[in-house]
């Protein structure tokens, strides 16, 4: 494309006004989530047929039909907001697609049986900024959620962005872009909580002192199982994060950067690939960005999913065609990373929030969050985080909030609380190789300190919610055995030390646990932790270690006693029907894979242990909580 | 230095060099660390995490593997903490579960205080050979032989050594340099098929040299990263590049012809390109897609096979300081199979006659032939190999020339001078006026001015090691002698001198580089059960030297007169190149040759240095001649073949008249 084609710095209020101008003159935007979760619940369908019937009816001047990001609340989608009024329709299907037609948009009535109704209050909800799930969240990486269609650069562009990458050129000096990252108090979003501005000066100071033009990269390796922040990230705004690199990219003086993002993320792909593509014809990546003179373009490298390679250096020897496996860090990245060139590596997040930071100044965002950053980052943890909400829990989603926000509020006012009537027993924060919190430590200030007080991590922000059906050395087992697998294998203690824990927690889970297991398997816990290569093998220890901390006395139960208070460890429970509740309804014969219940209609069954699998099936179907495990 | 500094270790000060590993520095002090991943030769593995210690920097500890943890700061480190002996404890724990048969791990084990272990589990492993996955094969595999054959495969526990695909890999170039860093004995050689006599003597000293590749290398001459060419760098530094016909040893524009630029614009092959699949030094490189702009591949993409020194070096003696002049001319000399030393010289020859207007566009055929003129050089070795034109005339070399322009008798003495050839063969692309012991080099050697016998600039000129007459002419006897033995004996001498041992300075005799030396020796002992000393050697290598030397007499040549090199190889032929260096030569007037220059003219000061240099060159032949049992006319006494036991008849009726 010609350079006349190219969008200067002062042409962005321009298409910000015309695409504004262009919304203005709909009566109503129509915005469909689709984010994968709803995607997976065939949001794409829901979109496409809505604008089809939309057309049908000859009113596509009056209602645009828009495909966001996710919008977040995962749990009741897909989800339909009509905006600007903000009407937000949860589990929509295709079947809902003429009443919502027909009944709000012609008839100017919103479809109640579509609305949110709140489970703990059995309230009704029209508009999205009813829902509690929204309320307490402040929105700055995730600022344009549903809001904007990912795919589609001006839109982005109307939503003022751009305009800080336009700033930061116009102004056109990188140390002071470098301070106002200090001075904002960011630190990495990926887990480790690295002041972002200090990782931006040693890289601007080592490629100069070498003479070298450093990379900068976006780690999109995501891999803890229940976290899908950064996913959601770019496939709700795949600009931001360009945005973010390319005014990292000029503090730096750097004119490449990449991103590595697993291949299992594939509509996240495709969104970033449109966006580079958009974002070059426009001129914003290329030779000559916004006119400025400045040169940076950004590829994708696809990784191939293995959890290690998020770890930075690993993720470089990967980029690198070598196998992913990290190096010791004693020489960092910002000194010679890939290619063995000056290399700043940030994660998604951390990327998308850069441009909002430019834009409102370092004392706004200092001014959110906890502690005082002005004169040193590490003094708190400023801004926001964005937390995948999972596990048992009410609200699964997406949300952004301050930090300092307490568990409680998350868990309970955002999420919900705990569904079923089950009461809540811990939070697994940062990932597998973060730590379980209990009920105690609700009230804690969330920030990347005092999670690691707490033993602990912030991590990339998974967030797993369990119920008192949990077991916790079951969980120190599970999260282990994940470790198991996605240890490079590289260094000792991970690769060894890992598999002996996992081979003490499955002992105890079977009941075989022995006098002297909790002593070794602190004893392992230190080492592993203290001797390991990498973060993955020092933070792997996390899961075991805070269960000990919290919940020793199910690793005693389990010792000792051969119980599992929670009734996981199959080798410890038996299934046995109550007489009581028991109604003879024969509705657990059928379900039981083994036929191990025997029973006449009306009257009390019975499991027979020595055929029974404790697969729980029995337990899910009753209605009457007849089945109890002892 | 400002990179030394000094670190506590253990209460003890250490002195140490910026950036080195603190595994050296804890051993200098004389403390020792447990590990099973570290080897010397080898960069760290850091995945044993036995070496742990701890480090206190500005108030701040922490443990870190000393192996791989790089000094930047003056740190105090402790190796031997409770809570070190406690990790150690573990970690040597963990290893004796997984594979308590293995000898070096029940030593480790031991030395962390650990007999039993509470690893022990399904996957332990108790063979005494087991690998422990310390990752030496992986790393030898790729450093000493840039092969990158081996590698680890699964992660976690399933951990293991593999070849791709678990498939014998056809690029091994069963060099066995996996199973001689193995410290288990876990790769085996099974069958050693050239069954040499000793394979373990060719192995250790083998081995010796594929360490000195992998570290040394780099910090020397670069062989791996860019080849011969990096002496283009340093023969400029040293006024040693053969610049205008050898007028000149520097030119402000040779950096376009350095190794750095060839490397950063040319060479596109950065992997192994050797002259035998097993050789660690691999010291070929190649430019990939070069698109011709001459001749008659005009137009395509071809591969060019170097450029090497001596070819980057003849583009200088050229004047035609141009890389893709200098890649062209490579590839075409290549293709016509030229020598590219040969064309150059020769080119550089008629240039300077065509400059000094002793020839014109006349016989030249129109071509302006002038220093520099790289698209003339060009037209002039496609004449040369197609037969046409002013090729033929250059095409027959210099001495030919010589003869042609030098037959009315007014050029003949500037001809001689200036025509670099000995023997009929065009001088190598060494610039020798300062360097006695190269122009006999090149003077004595027997099939002419090439520096397979007796390259010795380097020692003499840049390592100054054969400072005095009587060194020089003992090299002119070792040097073309010993390497003589290696062309006997089929063997590389790059791997000779091009690295050298770390500790070679401060050898007796370092420039012999004994440490190398004794390297082929073992060689040769290891595969034919011959021992073998300096005299020995020597002495196989002299038979066929002395023959050599007959051959050439019967051939026509062979006497002192043929061993007398050109003026222009010991010094300053023209006023230019006199003045160019003045100060030099001035001063080698008054300190060397005892004559104050002051007030003399340039011409007369030619005149002593002339006398001077060429008497000592007279003297030099004395002095060789003698060192090797030949007559004063340079012809081998019958004595000197009775020694060597090869005084047949038909050899000493070849010689008798000259005795």
């Amino acid at each position: 494309m010609a350079s006349a084609c190219k969008v200067k710095a002062g042409d962005l209020g321009k298409i910000a006004d015309r695409v504004n101008a262009s919304f203005g003159r709909y009566k109503a935007m129509l915005m469909v989530c689709t984010g994968t979760a709803c995607v997976s619940a065939r949001s794409f369908s829901i979109r496409d047929r809505l604008a089809l019937k939309i057309a049908e009816k000859g009113i596509a001047d009056d209602y645009l039909v828009v495909g966001t990001g996710c919008n977040g609340f995962c749990a009741v989608g897909p989800i339909i907001v009509v905006q600007p009024e903000g009407v937000f329709y949860q589990r929509v299907t295709d079947k809902d697609l003429d009443e919502i037609l027909e009944q709000h948009l012609v008839g100017g009535k919103p479809v109640e049986r579509l609305l949110y109704e709140d489970p703990a209050t059995g309230k009704v909800h029209t508009r999205m900024d009813e829902i509690e799930f929204f309320g307490k969240q402040q929105l700055i990486a995730l600022r344009n959620k549903g809001i904007i269609d990912p795919e589609n650069i001006d839109h982005y562009i109307a939503r003022g962005g751009y305009a800080a990458l336009g700033k930061v050129l116009e102004a056109g000096d990188p140390e002071a872009v470098i301070r106002e990252v200090i001075d904002s108090g960011i630190r990495g979003r990926g887990g480790g909580g690295f002041p972002a501005g200090i990782k931006w000066q040693s890289g601007r100071r080592a490629a100069g002192e070498r003479g070298e033009v450093p990379y900068v990269v976006c780690n999109a390796d995501e891999g803890d199982p229940g976290a899908y922040m950064d996913r959601s990230i770019i496939e709700t705004d795949p600009h931001t994060v360009l945005e973010g690199m390319l005014i990292g990219a000029f503090a730096l003086g750097a004119r490449e950067g990449f991103i590595y993002i697993r291949k299992e993320y594939p509509l996240a792909l495709v969104r970033l690939e449109k966006a580079i593509e958009q974002a070059r014809s426009y001129g914003f990546l290329g030779p000559d960005v916004l006119g400025s003179g400045f040169a940076f373009d950004v590829s994708i490298h696809r990784g191939a999913g293995a959890f290690v390679c998020g770890e930075s250096t690993a993720l470089m020897a990967s980029m690198s065609g070598r196998v992913g496996e990290p190096r010791a860090k004693y020489v960092h990245n910002v000194e010679y990373g890939y290619r063995d060139r000056p290399t700043v590596l940030n994660n998604v997040e951390t990327w998308a929030t850069i441009p909002v930071i430019m834009d409102r100044g370092a004392s706004w965002f200092a001014s959110i969050g906890t502690g005082d950053v002005a004169g040193d980052p590490w003094a708190g943890s400023s801004g926001t985080k964005a937390f995948s909400l999972v596990g048992n829990i009410a609200n699964t989603g997406l949300v952004e909030v301050p930090m300092g926000i307490t568990l409680r509020e998350i868990i309970f006012d955002i999420g919900g609380g705990i569904p079923n009537g089950r009461s809540f027993k811990a939070v697994q924060t940062g990932g597998p190789s973060g730590g379980c919190i209990p009920a105690s430590k609700l009230d804690l200030e969330i920030d990347f300190d005092s999670l690691s007080e707490a033993g602990s991590m912030m991590g990339s922000g998974g967030l797993i919610v369990m119920d008192d059906q949990t077991c916790m050395v079951d969980v120190a087992r599970y999260f282990i055995d994940f470790l198991v697998d996605e240890s490079c294998g590289k260094c000792t203690p991970c690769r060894e030390g890992l598999f002996a824990l996992k081979r003490i927690l499955e002992r105890i889970c079977r009941g075989e646990g022995e006098e002297g297991d909790v002593q070794f398997l602190e004893e392992l816990c230190g080492t592993i932790g203290a001797t390991s290569l990498c973060q993955l093998g020092a933070t792997a220890v996390n899961p075991v270690m805070s269960t000990l901390r919290y919940f020793r006395e199910e690793y005693e139960e389990h010792i000792r006693d051969h119980r599992c208070r929670a009734g996981v460890c199959k080798e410890l429970i038996t299934y046995r029907i109550v007489a009581d509740p028991c109604t003879g309804c024969l509705a657990c014969l059928k379900p039981c894979p083994t036929q191990a219940i025997t029973g006449e209609k009306k009257k009390v069954h019975v499991i027979d242990e020595e055929k029974c699998i404790k697969c729980g099936i029995c337990r899910e179907v009753c209605t009457f909580d007849a089945v109890e495990v002892v | 230095m400002a990179d030394r500094m000094e670190i506590t270790v253990n209460g003890k000060t250490v002195g140490v060099q910026k950036d080195s590993y603190l595994l050296a520095a804890v051993t200098d002090a004389g403390f020792e660390v447990p590990t099973l991943c570290h080897h010397k030769d080898l960069t760290p593995g850091g995945s044993c995490r036995l070496c742990l210690c701890e480090v206190e920097d500005g108030g701040r500890k922490k443990l870190v593997t000393a192996c791989n943890y790089p000094v930047r700061g003056p740190v105090t480190v402790r190796t031997d903490t409770a809570e070190i002996a406690q990790h150690r404890k573990i970690l040597a724990e963990m290893y004796l579960g997984r594979w308590p048969g293995v000898p070096v791990v029940q030593m480790i084990a031991r030395e962390c205080g650990v007999t039993t272990s509470r690893f022990a589990s399904e996957i332990t492993d108790d063979a005494p050979n087991a690998c422990i996955l310390c990752g030496h094969c992986v790393r030898a595999c790729d450093e000493f032989m840039i092969e990158r054959v081996l590698e680890f495969a699964g992660r976690g526990i399933k951990r293991h050594l593999t070849m791709p695909f678990g498939e014998v890999d056809h690029h091994c170039v069963t060099c066995s340099s996996c199973a001689y860093v193995c410290p288990t004995g876990a790769i085996e050689i099974v069958d050693d098929k050239n069954r040499p006599l000793d394979a373990k003597a060719i192995r250790d000293h083998g081995m010796k040299v594929n360490a000195e590749m992998a570290t040394l290398d780099s910090k020397q001459c670069r062989m791996r990263e860019v080849g011969t060419a990096n002496i283009v760098d340093v023969m400029d530094a040293y006024d040693l590049l053969p610049v205008h016909n050898y007028k000149f040893g520097k030119h402000p524009e040779a950096k376009k012809l350095y190794s750095t630029t060839l490397k950063a614009e040319y060479f596109t092959q950065g992997a192994a390109d050797a002259c035998w699949r097993g050789c660690s030094m691999a010291c070929a490189k190649a430019v990939d897609g070069f698109t011709l702009k001459t001749g008659p591949y005009k137009g395509q993409q071809v591969l060019v096979d170097g450029p090497e020194y001596e070819t980057a070096a003849g583009a200088a003696n050229m004047g035609c300081f141009d890389g893709d002049f200098c890649v062209e001319f490579n590839f075409y000399c290549d293709t016509y199979g030229i020598d590219t030393i040969s064309a150059a010289t020769a080119i550089a020859f008629a240039m300077e006659v065509f400059e000094a207007g002793v020839i014109t566009t006349k016989e030249t055929g129109g071509i302006e032939l002038r220093f520099g003129a790289a698209d003339e050089a060009l037209t002039l070795l496609h004449q040369m190999a197609d037969g046409e034109g002013f090729g033929v005339d250059v095409g027959q070399g210099i001495r030919w020339m010589k003869e042609k322009w030098g037959k009315d008798g007014e050029h003949a003495a500037f001809l001689q001078d200036i025509g670099m050839e000995v023997k009929g063969l065009e001088f190598s692309e060494y610039v020798t006026k300062e360097s006695l012991a190269q122009q006999g080099g090149y003077g004595f050697a027997i099939k002419g001015p090439q520096h397979d016998e007796a390259w010795l600039i380097f020692m003499d000129m840049v390592n100054k090691q054969i400072p005095t007459f009587e060194d020089k002419a003992e090299a002119l006897h070792y040097f073309p002698l010993f390497r003589t033995w290696f062309g006997l004996m089929g063997l590389c001498k790059i791997v000779w001198n091009d690295v050298v041992p770390a500790d070679n300075a401060v050898q007796e005799e370092a420039h012999k580089i004994p440490g190398h030396v004794r390297n082929y020796w073992k060689f040769f002992e290891g595969l034919t059960g011959i021992e073998l000393d300096e005299q020995k050697m020597l002495d196989q290598s002299a038979r066929v030297y002395n023959l050599q030397r007959i051959l050439c007499r019967m051939l026509g040549f062979g006497t002192r007169k043929d061993d007398m090199v050109p003026y222009r190889a010991a010094g300053p032929v023209t006023r230019e190149e006199y003045e160019s260096r003045a100060d030099r030569y001035d001063g080698q007037l008054a300190d060397v040759v005892g004559v104050d220059p002051a007030g003399k003219s340039t011409e007369e000061k030619m005149k002593i240095l002339r006398d001077f240099r060429e008497g000592q060159y007279e003297k030099l032949a004395d002095a060789v001649y003698r060192r090797r049992g030949w007559t004063e006319d340079g012809v081998p006494k019958v004595e000197t073949l009775a020694a060597l036991g090869i005084d047949l008849p038909e050899l000493v009726e070849v010689i008798k008249a000259d005795q």
